[in-house]
């Protein structure tokens, strides 16, 4: 364990580190471009210059190995000197379009630019041309004038994707990031290209000039999109959510994350969302109301119903402790044991394509099956489906999935459960086939993922909490409430009537609704 | 509430009062007849008074010489606004060299407070605030102008178009 010294403070790190791993152990600030804790050393940017005592030139950190007893400076006049110079040698041929660029905000460059940029350029040549917006491949965008050329996304996709796609052709200042001949920047981790761009050359398709960066507020939690639950941040602002990035996590995911698991934002958006609860009788219309009234309607009928007449179905969508609240609502107070898992896709469960993605596109299925062991339940669907034929289940409790996509078989299923008199149908997003259903339908809004505290067991038995992110659709019920609800227990949540204006943090000395539409002006200003 | 009442014996000959105001309106008066050139008032509506062009109105958006917006939709305006009245949607130009143009431009001229920061902020001279400064409208109008109310406005013939132009910047090598 060699001992150097940065900046006079003293550090013990591993054997065999660089002095740019000691700085990030250190909490040192140093710039680096081309070097990426996830990928090998190429050492082409020269911007993480240190000046080592003993040595007559500055060097770079991410490729000289600490050694017992060395003196290690970054912030030294010489040092700040070079990396002045080096960072105007990048600028040379970059067009500097940070308005238009979509990094702006959150690129090293410009961060990089304000502490050390010269602000007056000494280079009198045009700016060399390349090519703008091109078309990588199905999710990515090149813009060859922004890159630095540091080789990060080349070097991902020949170590961490080891599909080969990207290369760097041509030579000096022409030189340029493109695909080989023929080929497409089309693999499954493609995004983490975006990810490690330290500049705007590569831009997402799904997120270019939809928001930006600094309109965003970010939040840690776990992706749902499959058992693996890498740790990842979303991107939110009022409007919604924007992105999902992947953060560093050695046990789960490390650095990166599959092109799949980005679009778990999607779902979780107003629009796709259901936003109040649709309660239906035999034959007759939707009618719409609170989560909470539908949840106590519903808890009417299942105190009536006999208690081998009622049934649950669980998807692994939900946390530890929902699954666990429901279960016991089941097992203690309705008395039942007839507990179901909906599996999506159980041919495919075993998958695993190497580096994270697995087929087994439930973040909590170990949770679920822990659960449901715990309370020594081993029903299976045939029974369910038995029992729907005969008629002897006549009302079922269906915690249905959040990322529908996911779940092939949903419109099947949604037929096959129809056959039962009562359903209730906890979901959290709008669906075609829901809206088809006839009988005694009630259809409650649940929070997703990013709205709830909880816990995901992912396929290794690891458990990971996460914590709420913000809120969406603010009348949605977790599980535990909805189990709470169904039991005929009281919740205190705020229970509003369907056609009430007033937001439901408004005091109630505030001006009427009746009063403000007399007042037409400053009532429809905002939409005339 | 008290009002205040003045009734000593004084206040009863209020008639020098009435006549000293009437020698300074007949003063004004003959003042203003022979030299009719330095009146203070203006006839409002078919007369108006003209501000120094530095005068902060109306916004205007710019346009290139091909008539198409300046604005690359860089949100720098309304990251600025202090009052957030500028709403703007970015959007991807078929061509590369614009690549980026607001696909709608919004400003709320109700909630704006005309301070000018929208102008300052923007790297390329696609906001302005204008001249225009009178423009009053019923309840039921819209106050939220868009794009073309903001560029091709018809009093601005074609818009307002800014002296360094795209194609020679380019020239030059900026």
């Amino acid at each position: 364990m060699p001992k150097c010294t940065i900046n006079g403070k003293e550090v013990e790190v591993k054997e065999g580190s660089s002095i740019i791993e000691a700085m990030q152990v250190s909490g040192d600030r140093i710039a680096h471009y081309c070097w990426h804790p996830g990928l090998s050393v190429a050492g082409v940017c020269r911007v993480c210059m240190v000046e080592i005592e003993g040595n007559p030139r500055v060097q770079i950190a991410c490729n000289t190995a600490v050694t017992e007893g060395m003196k290690i400076n970054n912030t030294s006049d010489k040092v700040k000197d070079a990396v002045k110079w080096g960072l105007d040698f990048h600028l040379i041929n970059h067009p500097l379009d940070c308005p238009i660029c979509d990094q702006a905000g959150e690129c090293g460059l410009q961060d990089q630019y304000m502490e050390y940029g010269k602000y007056d350029p000494e280079m009198a040549e045009p700016k060399q041309k390349k090519h703008k917006v091109v078309d990588l491949g199905p999710t990515i965008v090149l813009d060859s004038e922004r890159c630095i050329l540091c080789s990060r996304c080349v070097r991902f996709t020949e170590e961490v994707s080891k599909t080969n796609e990207l290369g760097i052709f041509n030579r000096g200042d022409r030189s340029e990031i493109g695909t080989h001949d023929g080929m497409k920047l089309d693999n499954n981790y493609s995004l983490n290209t975006v990810d490690i761009c330290p500049v705007g050359a590569l831009t997402s398709k799904d997120f270019r000039f939809r928001q930006r960066a600094w309109y965003l507020k970010d939040a840690e939690t776990i992706c749902n999109g499959c058992s693996t639950g890498c740790n990842v941040k979303v991107y939110f602002n009022k409007e919604g959510f924007f992105r999902v990035k992947p953060t560093f996590n050695e046990q789960v995911n490390g650095h990166w994350m599959c092109d799949e698991g980005r679009n778990v934002y999607k779902f979780v958006n107003k629009e796709h969302r259901l936003l109040k609860a649709q309660v239906k009788g035999q034959g007759s219309s939707w009618t719409e109301m609170s989560a909470g009234a539908a949840a106590k309607a519903a808890a009417e009928v299942i105190k009536a119903a006999a208690a081998d007449s009622l049934a649950l179905v669980l998807t692994a969508q939900y946390s530890v402790e929902e699954f666990e609240a429901i279960v016991t609502t089941f097992v203690k107070d309705f008395k039942s044991n007839k507990i179901y898992f909906w599996i999506n896709n159980k041919e495919a469960f075993d998958n695993f394509d190497g580096l994270l993605v697995r087929g087994d596109k439930n973040p909590n299925t170990k949770g679920l099956l822990k659960v449901l062991e715990k309370h020594g339940i081993t029903a299976t669907w045939n029974e369910l489906s038995r029992g729907l034929k005969s008629g002897a289940i006549k009302t079922v409790v269906v915690a249905a999935p959040e990322n529908q996509v996911v779940f092939p078989d949903f419109a099947d299923r949604v037929k096959e459960l129809s056959q039962a008199q009562n359903l209730i149908w906890l979901q959290s997003g709008q669906n075609e086939a829901l809206k088809k259903l006839d009988g005694n339908v009630w259809l409650i809004p649940m929070k997703t993922f990013v709205e709830k505290d909880g816990t995901f067991i992912n396929h290794s038995g690891l458990e990971q909490k996460f914590k709420k992110v913000t809120l969406v659709v603010s009348e949605a019920l977790t599980l535990t409430e909805a189990a709470l609800l169904l039991a005929g227990k009281n919740l205190n949540i705020h229970a509003t009537s369907a056609n009430e204006f007033l937001p439901l943090n408004q005091r109630l000395d505030q001006v009427a609704v009746e009063a403000r539409k007399k007042n037409e002006f400053v009532f429809k200003r905002g939409n005339l | 509430m008290s009002v205040m009442q003045n009734n000593s014996e004084k206040a009863k000959w209020y008639l020098p009062g009435i006549l000293g105001g009437l020698w300074i309106t007949g003063k004004h008066l003959v003042k203003n007849l022979l030299n009719r050139n330095k009146m203070m008032t203006l006839n409002y509506p078919e007369e108006k008074y003209e501000y120094s062009p530095r005068f902060k109105g109306n916004h205007v958006l710019t346009v290139k010489k091909d008539g198409s917006l300046r604005c690359t939709a860089c949100m720098l305006c309304a990251t600025n606004c202090p009052a957030e009245c500028i709403t703007i949607t970015a959007a991807e130009h078929n061509n590369p060299e614009v690549e980026k143009f607001p696909i709608s431009y919004e400003i709320d001229i109700l909630r704006c407070v005309f301070c000018g920061f929208c102008e300052e902020a923007c790297p390329v001279d696609a906001i302005r605030l204008g001249p225009e400064w009178q423009t009053p409208a019923l309840n039921g109008s819209n106050f939220i102008y868009d794009i073309n109310h903001l560029a091709f406005r018809p009093n601005l013939k074609g818009g307002i178009q800014t002296h360094v132009d795209d194609e020679e910047r380019h020239k030059q090598g900026i």
